[in-house]
């Protein structure tokens, strides 16, 4: 059987953790909402800010590492891209909707047990 | 997206979501009983959900967007009366910002130890609990973002 890799459940809440520290910055929210209008160099992200050229790349990494956007190769520049994934994640799931469904599924899983022991005749 | 293993195989894991006797045993968060199940399973089928717990009851209303027995099934849950007529979460007394319309989705796929369960709940509520002050704003930038991405 093929092995694919899977998102585990382990992954889906590192990943949370990653893109809720990645958006608790306010530089960071902004050069996000600058990439929602189209991508941009990091010379074009960082002329709004008072920062030199590594504060931002160091922010850019963080934003990378949480997905939140991705860096292209092109020549002399790498233009940054946002990506919308991680955040309509977070948007569309509240931790008080994982613990009902995790409520129900153990709820589910000792239904299922009943029901398998009597065909199995355990 | 929650996941899960269940010890028991798919066409068995399918009736849970789709015979009403089956869903009744399980549907009903901690406490909770379904006293009403009506499922009319095929694209378009509506459902109709009474969860109780002690004497508050709270109806749930949808219909079902996708049905790809045994591997697929999507449905809308919305918050509703008790002829299945949706009602504002607002009017319920929810925190304003609560979605009232929502969309599950359950992926079911046979594996080594019985039926895999993915499952996504999209819609959820922006404003509540300790949730309150994040989720909205990141609910405000994430729709931006994405409408702006899609543009």
């Amino acid at each position: 059987m093929l092995e694919t890799t899977v998102p585990t459940i382990a992954d889906g809440e590192e990943r949370l953790t990653e893109t809720f520290a990645a958006l608790a910055s306010a530089t960071r929210r902004a050069i996000l909402g600058r990439l929602a209008a189209g991508e941009a160099t990091v010379n074009e992200l960082a002329e709004p800010f008072e920062l030199t050229l590594p504060a931002i790349s160091k922010h850019l990494k963080v934003l990378e590492r949480a997905g939140l956007i991705t860096r292209g190769h092109r020549a002399q520049y790498r233009p940054c891209t946002l990506d919308p994934r991680p955040l309509a994640e977070l948007s569309t799931w509240a931790e008080q909707y994982r613990s009902i469904w995790e409520s129900r599924f153990n709820q589910m899983d000792d239904y299922l047990s009943t029901l398998t022991k009597g065909e199995r005749g355990d | 997206m929650l996941e899960r293993v269940f010890d028991a195989p798919i066409e068995l894991v399918w009736q849970m979501w789709t015979d009403p006797a089956r869903f009744k045993a399980w549907y009903g968060p901690a406490g909770a009983t379904v006293p009403v199940a009506e499922l009319d399973v095929r694209v378009g089928g509506h459902r109709l959900v009474c969860m109780a717990m002690g004497p508050h009851e709270m109806w749930f209303a949808g219909e079902h967007l996708e049905v790809t027995e045994p591997a697929r099934l999507v449905y809308t849950e919305l918050m509703a009366d008790e002829h299945g007529n949706p009602v504002s979460p607002e009017s319920l007394g929810m925190p304003a910002g609560t979605h009232g319309s929502t969309e599950v989705t359950v992926m079911l796929e046979e594996v080594d130890g019985g039926t895999r369960v993915r499952l996504t709940h999209a819609g959820v509520a922006a404003e509540s609990g300790a949730a309150r002050g994040w989720s909205g704003a990141f609910d405000k930038l994430a729709e931006e973002l994405q409408t702006a991405a899609r543009a």
